[in-house]
């Protein structure tokens, strides 16, 4: 396997942060100007180097890290169905870990995979059109937040869709459950010029409010609802909409909603222009998709079976296999910051940064690996929340944490061993 | 050191003017050599069996972005075909990773099965600048294949707003210079010259002298530009077109409108079966096969690649989002997934099934062979499928076996809908495509237009891409499906269709000699243009050979130089 320590990283190379879906590549890491990427960092302000870089555990224990990795290795070769979830790292971290998964016969999805895959079986359904960031930003005369403010999670989303514009969009909220009022920005204001924000909170839940919406557009006189009908004369009357959402914001329906809002682009484009700009996938999910399907053929909710590859976006879900102990090993891999393994109570294989050995739990049955972040402790690649776009990423630091793809490749290394000593031992 | 000799070979390598002689071949450190004075490590015995190079499929769309939402968008594309609720069969050879798809297999599958038919390089022609990353990536995920890119270029604002300026010739091509350098791309290729920009302001349609309803320029403009810019930089592959009007009903017109467009200077149309389309008959749908072919035999600067459709599931994927948007009502399964991409692209994937039945399917069949028929020089037409959007790469070998064998071909033909299959003059052609012409047409001539020397051919020097075929005259697709041997770079990878070592293929790219310090900062302010249209960092717009190498897995990297002379 390759790994991406080597390249592309200059030291006077642009910081790519790779804490948000957006991956902002404009501001260097010591002046951000974003809390989120100045919590993650702050977060990751721990030694880097040597012992204190944290050691690995076993069974809450610090060990070697090659004591780690065999016994690591020994949970993987002996388990009947494991689990590879999280994917919480890089390309390479993900171009690592398929083949192992291949080796061992596993399940892979992602940590909080349910946003992932309903947008993805919308996607199965019924497709959709989407545009990219320097689209949005070019052509958007009105921009559609559905269901969340979307600056919630990518605090410098209107920054980068607004800078360099003469003629601020129109920007409209659409959704009920929305902060609790008071927090509402009003406006946004991006290089002097303000952008005023608009709030629409109709009486539905968001399926029915995508319904209704689509229903105004295409017989207004079937829909009641005045607000709603103007706002689909809007839309057909923008040079360029573009609606905006949050799959990880949409409920337990996400899948539902996005069909709708899909099929009212889909209508839009008869006649005019509109696009989706879906917001997501950060913390490795949207770039461990890509890899997992270029490889494979198939997105994640997959499973290496002995008849084949097998994806069912449903039923491969990390939750409902680790409650219905339909797995017995889970390898678990996340590397930023704020991710967490997931709850369950068969033996773990963990990979995250070092901080994290602090917040694992009752570590019965646990094997951890302290590794690196991408783009603070090592170089890598990351694909942005539009799917296109993969940005390098450049190590911040001096660092002796393995990345997640170095450790991955031991872990291969050591289960191939095993492997072959087995079938040694068969043949005697 | 070391040789191996290969033996009693029946050779097709029409570079050097062998054609069907037997002649041994010695390969020694991954090249072809003039035989060496001591015995042979290894001898194969190739008797009974034709020998060509690896084939060289300089048309195929396998990296990039849209081939992977493709394979999101049809999970049913990666199940077994026959029983759809079971898993694609699982190979029993430890060295294949598992992998699986028809249409769009994933890459680790692309690369084994184009080996395993004797390919041993393929390019994607549609590698968008912004997602040239992950291109490389998945080219560098496609085990064994080298590979390269054709980057787009004649729809980005930038560039549009540039030549409705006027910017001077020299500019224009430093810009190509410089996007090839930044993008490790083999070519310059130009989808729907400025058409998929104008989808983006509306327009729904783009003739080649109909202009830009924002930019006011003609796609007539975009492709004199970019031809006359290639032309200078000295690149070797010419321009590569996929013209206006993709599978409109007339499109013959605007075919030769862009051919006239060119002025002379050479270029490479693709795909050019669904560009060669009439208005005749009763259904006002006809083959304009002959036209195109009249223009190309007239034009020796001009080349083809077919983009032949087979029947059956298969899936489309292009750039070209006004012609794709248009065609989504026909898509089997009826879903299909647009994107307009970061001011200088966009991507449309629209699944379809062609039907034997279907009259447009049909004479599409019917016009791409009568293309590969009529074209008098072999060297100027290259065999694809434009994979997977004619058909799926792997249905090569039955296309083959079309070509050398009239009677299999009627028979085929007679299935057909059945207004083709008697008004089609495809059932007046007698030509039966010979071995040496099939070596050229899947091996010397891409070599040839990709300006890769030391590929596509058996001569002393060359790489040791070699492909076995056991003799087999009475069916060409059994033939040509299972190749006795493959070589890469003088390594056997595939005997008798089983995959028998996976090295990591190498990466081409040329190394434009482009003029970034006309005047100080040029680059620079090129860079910060290209950004204010883009959401990188200007550093981030370019790979560097580091990061190059990081992306397509450690394999070699295979710069090609320009011709000398250019770009003074």
């Amino acid at each position: 396997m390759t790994d991406d320590r080597t390249a592309p990283a200059a030291a006077d190379a642009p910081w790519t942060c790779p804490f948000c879906p957006l991956l902002c590549d404009d501001r260097d890491a010591a002046a951000p100007g974003c809390a989120w990427a100045e919590a993650a960092l702050a977060a990751l302000a721990v030694p880097s180097t040597g012992a204190r870089a944290g050691h690995a555990r076993l069974h809450g224990q610090p060990v070697p890290r090659e004591q780690a990795l065999r016994v690591a290795a020994e949970w993987l070769h002996a388990a009947r169905q494991p689990l590879v979830a999280g994917w919480g790292a890089d390309v390479a971290a993900a171009r690592a870990l398929y083949p192992l998964a291949c080796r061992i016969g596993a399940i892979n999805d992602v940590t909080a995979g349910e946003p992932l895959a309903q947008a993805l079986r919308a996607q199965q359904d019924r497709g959709g059109y989407t545009a990219t960031l320097a689209e949005v930003r070019r052509h958007a005369d009105l921009i559609v937040c559905v269901g969340s403010w979307p600056a919630e999670r990518a605090p410098r989303l209107f920054e980068r869709l607004l800078a360099g514009r003469e003629a601020p969009p129109a920007i409209v909220v659409l959704g009920n459950s929305l902060g609790d009022g008071t927090d509402r920005p009003r406006s946004v204001t991006v290089e002097g010029r303000t952008a005023e924000v608009e709030w629409l909170a109709p009486g539905q839940d968001l399926p029915a409010t995508a319904a209704l919406l689509h229903l105004a557009l295409t017989r207004p006189q079937r829909c009641a609802d005045e607000r709603l009908r103007s706002l689909a004369e809007r839309l057909r009357a923008a040079r360029y909409a573009v609606l905006v959402w949050e799959p990880g914001q949409l409920g337990a329906h996400a899948a539902l909603v996005i069909e709708r809002l899909q099929s009212l682009i889909g209508r839009l484009n008869l006649t005019g222009r509109a696009a989706g700009f879906p917001l997501g996938g950060a913390g490795g999910a949207a770039t461990a998709q890509a890899v997992h399907t270029w490889l494979s053929g198939l997105p994640l909710r997959t499973q290496v079976g002995p008849r084949g590859l097998e994806h069912d976006a449903l039923r491969l879900s990390t939750e409902r296999l680790l409650a219905d102990r339909a797995v017995d090993l889970l390898l678990w891999v996340g590397s930023f910051p704020d991710q967490r393994p997931p709850d369950g109570d068969r033996p773990r294989i963990l990979l995250g940064p070092p901080a994290l050995a602090h917040a694992l739990g009752h570590e019965s049955a646990t094997v951890f690996l302290p590794v690196g972040t991408p783009g603070i402790d090592h170089a890598g690649h990351l694909v942005r929340c539009d799917g296109v776009v993969m940005l390098p990423l450049r190590a911040l630091r001096h660092s002796t944490l393995p990345s997640v793809a170095e450790t991955v490749n031991a872990l291969l290394a050591e289960v191939q061993r095993l492997d072959a000593v087995a079938v040694t031992e068969v043949a005697a | 050191m070391t040789w191996t000799l290969l033996r009693g070979g029946r050779l097709h390598d029409p570079t050097n003017g062998i054609d069907g002689e037997v002649r041994d071949l010695a390969i020694r450190a991954g090249r072809l050599v003039d035989r060496p004075a001591e015995p042979p490590a290894e001898v194969i015995d190739a008797s009974g069996c034709i020998v060509m190079a690896g084939g060289i499929d300089l048309h195929s769309h396998i990296g990039g972005g849209k081939v992977n939402l493709a394979r999101m968008l049809l999970p049913e594309d990666h199940r077994d075909r026959m029983v759809g609720s079971n898993p694609c069969a699982v190979s029993d050879n430890p060295l294949e990773l598992i992998s699986c798809g028809h249409a769009t297999p994933g890459t680790l599958a692309t690369g084994y099965r184009y080996v395993q038919m004797g390919y041993t390089a393929a390019f994607e022609p549609a590698m968008l600048a912004a997602n040239a990353r992950q291109a490389h990536m998945e080219m560098g995920d496609t085990p064994i294949l080298d590979h390269g890119a054709y980057v787009l270029l004649g729809n980005d604002e930038h560039f549009l707003q540039r030549l409705a300026e006027g910017a001077p010739p020299e500019e224009i091509r430093d810009l190509i210079g410089w996007t090839l350098h930044a993008s490790k791309a083999m070519g310059i290729k130009v989808v729907n010259p400025a058409g998929i920009s104008a989808f983006k302001y509306q327009q729904r349609k783009l003739d080649v002298d109909e202009s830009h309803v924002h930019w006011g320029v003609t796609p007539r403009q975009v492709v004199q530009a970019l031809a006359r810019g290639l032309t200078d930089l000295g690149v070797p592959h010419p321009l590569h077109i996929h013209g206006s009007n993709l599978g409109v009903a007339g499109n013959i017109a605007s075919t030769l409108a862009t051919i006239d467009a060119l002025e002379g200077l050479p270029a490479h149309l693709t795909h050019v079966q669904f560009h060669a389309y009439g208005l005749e008959g009763p259904k006002k749908f006809s083959s304009a096969a002959l036209q195109l072919v009249e223009a190309v035999n007239a034009r020796p600067q001009l080349s083809i690649d077919v983009g032949q459709i087979l029947f059956g599931q298969t899936v489309t994927a292009s750039g070209d989002t006004m012609r794709q948007h248009a065609n989504a009502g026909l898509a089997s399964p009826r879903k299909w997934i647009g994107a307009d991409i970061e001011c200088e692209a966009g991507c449309g994937v629209v699944p379809f099934r062609y039907q034997e039945k279907s009259y447009v399917n049909a004479l599409q069949w019917a016009i791409g062979l009568e293309i590969f028929l009529s074209v008098r020089n072999p060297w100027q037409v290259v065999l694809t499928t434009d994979h997977p959007n004619g058909a799926p790469f792997t249905s090569y070998p039955h296309l083959i076996r079309l070509l050398m064998d009239r009677p299999f071909r009627e028979e085929q033909l007679a299935r057909l809908h059945p207004d083709v299959a008697a008004n089609s003059a495809l059932k007046d052609m007698k030509r039966e495509l010979t071995l040496q012409e099939i070596a050229v047409m899947t091996r010397a001539a891409p070599a040839k237009l990709l300006g890769l020397s030391d590929r596509g051919h058996l001569g002393v020097g060359a790489a040791a891409d070699i492909a076995v075929y056991r003799d087999d005259a009475t069916d060409r697709e059994r033939m040509f499906t299972t190749p006795e041997w493959v070589f890469k770079d003088g390594r056997v990878v595939a005997h008798a269709g089983r995959i028998t070592a996976t090295p990591v293929g190498g990466t081409h790219f040329v190394t434009p000699r482009f003029d970034d310090e006309r005047d100080t900062g040029f680059a620079e302010a090129l860079r910060q243009r290209m950004a204010r249209n883009g959401s990188l960092h200007p550093q981030h717009l370019e790979i560097g050979h580091d990061e190059l190498c990081a992306c397509c897995r450690g394999g070699r990297l295979l710069p090609t130089a320009c011709f000398e002379g250019a770009a003074s």
